[in-house]
């Protein structure tokens, strides 16, 4: 965390001319911070509003982290844009819904140990088949072209992409799905008459769980090390012994599980899913990847985050018809003052 | 999603191409045949409504059978791409319409949108349209707003300056002020929320409800138009509205526009007892399934442009061949009698204009004048007369609740102007 700051600071302090421009920019920023907070506190609704208002945004937040975290995480170690995550991230959605029956859950469970423990089953199943799937992409679609020009597999993951959809849609039809209500629906109080809905902090603290899950995994495991010499220079690892293509794949694996899971959280927290909502969602993702730094990891989260806050913050105080204006004005704003994007980029070496 | 709509329309085109190539058998009788033509969305979200209206009206033309000696064939066409009603699909529809030469009218479309599209291509045919549903103002009157809010006038749509349009549902200047008045008076709401999916129709029944509501006396606490290219999170909106004091939800949007979910999305936002309420888009079963099991409940309801047909009793026989033929529940709509009564009036203009042709096929300009002065027609769903803008003179709406498990008439209302 220390270094995380101090390369954070380190990339502040460049030319004068260079900080001459970030002084204009942390002036716009301020005046945009004090301009919300203005309209925070003389808001309807008072801290209620607030607190649900931030709620919805961390939910929101917190789905778009999940897979931001695949496309960042490929992205670090091949430079590929993996078009076809955003459809593995619905297919999370599409394959919990065929296989929650299976562990006895159907709507209309209270919510208590007896729902979690096959729920736990179902996340398990749901992440596996992702992963596999995405192996399997990259298998397929992606290790044949590594050595081609990079617009070769970028246009394979389109391609990709659109015969998930298809698949999708030949599956379950392409109007809108009911995804069963298992979620409890009422509201946490947080003292002082504040309370928060219960739905957005299950989805909060599930993928808060999950990306500390991968944190640790990456930081701490022999795979985690490897997967990080990799992304830094990949003919190195390589001559140190690393198999590069298990590490790849182990990647995508990682990658899917954890959008398999955001397909289920999506599927939770809204109760609808169809079979191009994926593509939205990995819109929004990639954007957020980009938005912390592509190729790095907490970058992602952060951004992911960011922007569900920011998407709830410009619909509840502000209005809808602006929020896509907003959020993408913020990221040209930050990317102009910040090309590496919030924590920095992390690609490999050349 | 743009890209993968390209490459539906270009497998869907391909499939019409085939199935023209098969079509057009030839007739029994000495005359010929007669081509009757639809354009309803079949596919994906919107079939919920727009396959039990092609069934009325497939079962309009099979009952009549021949007109005057002349065979009928009913000719339905698709135009849902993905699943959702597509205005390209639409006129493309129409031009191959356009190409059967024995074809002399068409029943659709359902979408005011589609029409929108589908008017002009038509017009310049010239073919006769008749429609179920389409409700949008817009497309039969001339209103200052007509050009911003729907993107095209009355006019605009009819490059021959003649009228080739006709429909039998309720335009929205009655759509949403019925449902304002109703929440007004009889559900006693005062305050509302109002949101709308940033379509034609959408749009423009959202307005309607708006500045009728606001009339009475009520309040629009909040109003949006969400962008429903793809499915908007509605949550922090939802608890804007609630903070705001909303004592329910308006909702100018469709089913295929994610009209019912924020419904289930309100859900744990507003109580389960506050009230939804929309226009015909959402008066379907795709719209209960979105809604869930708590939130989709006897608290929602929404508006039809046709009167209902069970109120009539001299539909009675009709409606009973047609369930007996149609068993399935879900293939009986609120727009299943009106697309029979538009298949009915098209047959019964066809039939005057052979007799004005001297018994032979008539022109399709000539089956466009007898729609024109259709006058006292009895329908299923109402005696219809076609004024000269294409509208009905005397439209009738109900309002509808969902109730037992489908949504069931609670008031038919006639409209007077």
């Amino acid at each position: 965390m220390a270094a995380m700051v101090q390369r954070f600071r380190a990339s502040l302090i460049t030319t004068p001319t260079a900080s001459l421009i970030n002084l204009v920019g942390l002036a716009i920023v301020v005046v945009a911070l004090v301009a919300t907070v203005q309209r925070v506190v003389t808001a309807q609704g008072g801290a209620t509003y607030f607190f649900q208002t931030m709620g919805f945004g961390l939910a929101l937040g917190a789905i778009f982290a999940l897979v931001a975290l695949g496309y960042t995480m490929v992205y670090g170690i091949i430079e590929l844009i993996n078009f076809a995550h955003g459809d593995v991230f619905t297919l999370g959605a599409f394959i919990s819904a065929a296989v929650l029956p299976i562990f006895g859950l159907t709507e209309g469970r209270t919510f208590g140990i007896g729902l979690i423990l096959p729920l736990i089953g179902v996340f398990l199943v749901t992440m596996l088949a992702c992963a596999l799937i995405n192996v399997g992409i990259e298998r397929v679609a992606y290790r044949p072209l590594r050595h081609a020009p990079r617009l070769a597999p970028l246009i394979t993951a389109i391609g990709m992409s659109a015969f998930l959809e298809g698949v999708m849609n030949v599956w379950r039809g392409p109007f809108t799905l009911h995804y069963p209500d298992l979620l409890p629906e009422s509201q946490i109080p947080l003292g002082g008459g504040v309370t928060i809905a219960a739905k957005a902090v299950t989805v909060i603290v599930l993928a808060v769980v999950l990306m500390v899950a991968l944190t640790v995994f990456v930081n701490r495991s022999t795979l985690g090390k490897a997967m990080r010499a990799t992304a830094q220079d990949r003919d190195a690892a390589q001559l140190m012994g690393i198999d590069i293509n298990r590490t790849i794949a182990a990647t995508f694996f990682i990658g899917a599980a954890l959008a398999g899971a955001g397909g289920i959280i999506y599927g939770l927290y809204y109760n609808s899913y169809s079979a191009f909502d994926g593509f939205t969602y990995g819109l929004y993702a990639f954007t957020a990847a980009v938005f912390g730094g592509i190729g790095n990891i907490p970058g992602a989260a952060l951004g992911g985050i960011l922007i569900g806050v920011i998407y709830a913050i410009s619909d509840g105080y502000f209005t809808v018809s602006w929020t896509q204006v907003l959020v993408f004005g913020i990221l040209i704003f930050v990317l102009v003052f910040r090309p590496t994007g919030l924590l920095g980029m992390r690609v490999p070496e050349k | 999603m743009v890209r993968a709509r390209g490459l539906a329309v270009l497998i869907a085109a391909t499939f019409v191409a085939f199935a023209c190539g098969s079509s057009g058998g030839g007739g029994t009788t000495n005359k010929g045949t007669i081509d009757i033509g639809s354009d309803l969305p079949t596919s994906g979200a919107d079939a919920s409504s727009g396959l039990p209206t092609q069934y009325g009206a497939a079962f309009a033309v099979s009952q009549a059978g021949s007109v005057k000696g002349f065979t009928l064939k009913f000719v339905p066409y698709d135009d849902a791409v993905n699943g959702k009603h597509d205005p390209t699909k639409g006129a493309q529809n129409v031009q191959q319409m356009i190409s059967d030469t024995k074809l002399l009218g068409m029943v659709g479309p359902f979408n005011s949108g589609v029409a929108a599209a589908e008017i002009p291509v038509a017009n310049q045919a010239p073919l006769a349209m008749i429609s179920p549903s389409n409700t949008n103002e817009c497309l039969t009157l001339a209103f200052d707003y007509c050009q911003k809010y729907a993107g095209y006038t009355a006019a605009s749509l009819r490059p021959t300056g003649k009228n080739n349009y006709f429909r039998v549902a309720a335009n929205d200047t009655h759509q949403g002020p019925a449902m304002a008045d109703f929440a007004y008076d009889t559900l006693g709401l005062k305050t509302i929320a109002v949101w709308d999916d940033q379509e034609p129709f959408g749009l423009g029944v959202a307005n309607n409800f708006a500045t009728e509501f606001t009339k009475k006396g009520g309040t629009v606490v909040a109003r949006q138009g969400f962008d429903t290219s793809s499915k908007p999170d509605f949550h922090a909106w939802l608890n804007k509205a609630k903070t705001a004091g909303a004592q329910g939800i308006y909702a100018g949007a469709t089913s295929a526009s994610y009209g019912c979910i924020p419904r289930q999305e309100s859900q744990g936002i507003f109580d389960p007892n506050s009230y939804y309420l929309g226009p015909d888009g959402i008066g379907d079963g795709q719209c209960i399934k979105d809604s869930g099991t708590t939130m989709g409940n006897d608290h929602m309801y929404a508006s039809q442009g046709v009167a209902d047909a069970a109120s009539n009793p001299s539909a009675a026989a009709t409606i009973a061949a047609y369930k007996k033929a149609h068993p399935d529940p879900n293939d009986t709509a609120a727009y299943t009698f009106a697309g029979y009564d538009c298949a009915a009036i098209l047959i019964d203009a066809i039939g005057r204009a052979i007799d004005k042709n001297g018994g032979n096929m008539p022109t399709r300009q000539q089956v466009i004048d007898q729609m024109a002065t259709t006058s006292n027609f009895p329908g299923l769903t109402g005696t219809y007369t076609l004024n000269s803008a294409g509208d009905p003179t005397t439209p009738a709406l109900q309002i509808q609740q969902y109730k037992g498990g489908a949504w069931t008439t609670i008031k038919n209302l006639a409209v007077t102007s």
